[in-house]
């Protein structure tokens, strides 16, 4: 019995610290055509090294990114034009933020913090499905990619480095 | 020339001969090769034994360690009915099949027959599937005793032919004198090659087909044997053969002329096909292969006609005995210094002359070897000067003697025609070294995947990546994953290098196990694209 407790618990906490061990968005869910405030939340660093830049992909569909500079850190983000056009109170958008990193700055393995753009989720984009944010990690030399994308049918959990999403709800 | 002249000019020659011949026996006893008729081993084939396609294949492919042609080639489908193969193109050392019809899913066998340059056919099969694997179809080779025996005594005849046949009659017209002791030995012998070598043809042909006894007769085994290396042998060798027949009834003036291209003929005859000649690199083996058949028929020829011409005629063979003990020397150095060389091409590390067949028939030939260089170094040391001096004991032994090495000759012909059926270690070698290679091919992207040796121990991984559409792909970064989840072995999780020649490698890489392994690769496509690609592969024993 007591084996029994003792593996359950060794399962509860590696599960968790899987769990913990992975870049994640704050808000995993939203509804299409509204603003999402996107929170990417860094538990650790690579392999217990300091984190110096995180960099997140902007998929396409996710329009008018404003990301929140941060105090110790550059921001930088990349433009480019976006596969088609989007229509933003009553604006026609052909391009936009493509990428945005927060880069030079020191969070240790041990502590915690938080990275945050704003940004709209464009009305067509097709609801009930996940959407992606992609994310590198560096910490000086080593680099974690929390890039993956499950494949149809394949287990989200199953991945080793799976890139935070959220899944996108019908328009409100 | 009196019997004391011819005496004393024989014990100068001997006795250094004596030293020279010790120091040989020393030399050849390490190596002898002779001669293998053997095979080309298949080093790789698309699709990749045990492989699990997604679709039916346009085409195959099989690549051998040397070039070949193929005999039969059949497809066995997942019901076990056979469709067979016939077209084909040659590509170097690659037979590239194209495949008549569109494959339904299931298990299908690939089963090859082919012939190599060295005019042996070898066959096997190699198993994938669409789909996913069904019940395997049965495609097999079983050993033809019978046609084994028939190939070995055919072979044996033909040796005896060309060795004591055309040997004998160049004995004869050149050192005999005017003494024509032995000639119907040398006939018989000569007659014997004769039929053995059309024979020989003949099951050549029967192997290469895989076609029992009983088809002897039929035109597509002689198609078949027409189509490989051996027919030259075969040709030179009959040529020879009735050149020499003629020599020993022709003219006087004729004699020495047709049994000298008789002789050279036999060399010819070897280095035309067998496994020494087609091994690299040619321009030395095939020239070894042809000293060293030519010396044996000279050495070999010359014993029976000698020892008959001793036992009949004791005085006349004076001469004979004389002439031969001079030629033997070079050409007996000849002997052992062009089959130690083959013998190392062939054999490559001494382990392998324990743990091959081909090694083993080569120690026995070695052990016999030893027996007839003692039984030839006792003549020419303690027999032959008395006899020349006309002691009839000594002569008496020395024929005996002469005798026992014609049979120990015939049993080494034995030996060397059951190399016939074992691949040397230099072909096993390398087989073993060759790599393992998959194709594995998705829409996002493809790639070839080599690991050199393909087999369990230190290896080294070869990865050429492209777009699916056969793009270039430029890959930030690419990783080898191997698992064997059946092992109980975590993944081998190794970063590839860019060399600068377009390919990834992974060098030190320790594969701990054979068996299946699933290869993955995860390439870095951009800085936040990563496509993982993955397919099984096999990894062999040795």
């Amino acid at each position: 019995m007591k084996k029994y407790i003792l593996a359950a618990g060794a399962l509860c906490t590696l599960g968790t610290n899987a769990a913990l061990a992975h870049i994640t968005l704050e808000t995993q869910e939203a509804a299409v055509g509204s603003t999402y405030k996107a929170v990417l939340r860094v538990p650790h660093g690579c392999e217990g090294k300091t984190t110096t830049a995180v960099r997140v992909q902007i998929p396409e569909g996710v329009i008018a990114v404003k990301p929140m500079p941060k105090p110790g850190w550059t921001l930088q983000t990349k433009k480019g034009n976006y596969e088609k056009s989007y229509q933003l109170y009553g604006e026609t958008l052909t391009t936009g933020v493509k990428e945005v990193g927060w880069s030079g700055g020191n969070l240790p393995d041990e502590f915690y913090d938080e990275f945050v753009f704003r940004a709209s989720l464009a009305a067509d984009l097709p609801a009930g499905q996940m959407l992606y944010f992609p994310v590198v990690q560096e910490c000086g030399d080593a680099t974690d990619r929390w890039i993956e994308i499950p494949t149809t049918g394949q287990d989200a959990d199953a991945l080793e480095t799976p890139a935070p999403g959220i899944k996108l709800l019908p328009k409100k | 020339m009196n019997a004391a002249q011819s005496s004393s000019t024989i014990r100068m020659h001997t006795r250094p001969l004596v030293w020279l011949v010790a120091v040989l026996l020393t030399m050849a006893a390490l190596a002898m090769p002779g001669r293998a008729f053997a095979h080309a081993a298949l080093v790789a084939t698309d699709p990749a034994d045990g492989a699990v396609l997604t679709q039916s294949p346009a085409q195959f492919s099989l690549t051998f360690s040397e070039p070949v042609s193929p005999l039969v080639l059949t497809l066995v489908r997942p019901d076990g009915s056979q469709l067979a193969l016939t077209s084909f193109r040659l590509n170097d050392q690659t037979v590239e099949i194209d495949n008549p019809e569109t494959l339904k899913s299931g298990s299908h066998v690939l089963s090859w027959r082919v012939v190599s340059v060295d005019g042996h056919p070898v066959g096997g099969s190699t198993l994938f599937s669409i789909g996913a694997p069904s019940a395997a179809p049965v495609a097999g080779e079983a050993v033809d005793w019978t046609l084994r025996a028939a190939i070995w005594a055919a072979r044996l005849l033909l040796y005896a032919g060309l060795f004591l046949g055309v040997g004998g009659a160049f004995a004869l017209a050149w050192l005999a004198g005017d003494r024509r002791r032995g000639q119907r030995f040398v006939a018989a012998a000569l007659i014997f090659g004769l039929i053995g070598a059309p024979v020989s043809l003949g099951l050549q042909g029967l192997d290469g087909l895989g076609a029992p006894l009983a088809r002897f007769a039929t035109p597509a085994v002689w198609k078949t044997a027409l189509e490989t290396s051996f027919v030259w042998t075969v040709l030179i060798g009959l040529i020879a053969l009735g050149v020499a027949l003629l020599s020993l009834a022709g003219p006087s003036g004729l004699r020495k002329l047709s049994a000298g291209a008789a002789l050279l003929g036999v060399g010819g005859a070897l280095a035309a096909s067998g496994h020494a000649s087609a091994a690299e690199p040619q321009w030395l083996t095939r020239p070894l292969v042809f000293l060293h058949g030519t010396a044996i028929a000279f050495w070999a020829g010359s014993l029976a006609p000698l020892a008959l011409a001793l036992r009949r005629e004791p005085a006349e063979a004076k001469v004979f005995l004389r002439r031969f003990s001079r030629a033997i020397l070079p050409v007996v150095i000849l002997l052992a210094a062009s089959g130690v060389v083959l013998a190392i091409i062939q054999v490559q590390e001494p382990a392998a002359l324990v743990r091959t067949a081909y090694g083993r028939l080569l120690l026995l030939k070695l052990a016999l070897l030893l027996f007839l260089f003692t039984l030839a170094a006792v003549n020419r040391w303690t027999l032959t000067a008395p006899a020349e001096a006309g002691d009839t004991e000594v002569q008496r032994r020395l024929v005996r003697s002469i005798g026992i090495e014609v049979v120990i000759v015939l049993a080494i012909f034995g030996v060397a025609a059951g190399w016939r059926f074992t691949p040397p270690p230099r072909a096993l070698a390398i087989a073993a070294a060759q790599p393992v290679s998959i194709h594995i091919h998705t829409l996002e992207a493809m790639a070839d995947l080599s690991i050199t040796p393909g087999h369990a121990g230190t290896v080294a991984a070869s990865m050429v990546i492209m777009t699916g559409d056969f793009g270039p792909l430029d890959a930030k970064q690419v990783t080898l994953v191997l698992s064997k989840p059946d092992s109980g072995i975590e993944p081998i999780k190794r970063p590839a290098s860019k060399p600068g020649d377009g390919t990834w490698r992974v060098d030190n890489l320790v594969i701990p196990l054979p068996g299946r392994w699933n290869a993955r690769l995860d390439i870095l496509v951009s800085d936040f694209e990563m496509v993982k690609i993955e397919a099984p592969i096999d990894i062999r024993s040795d």
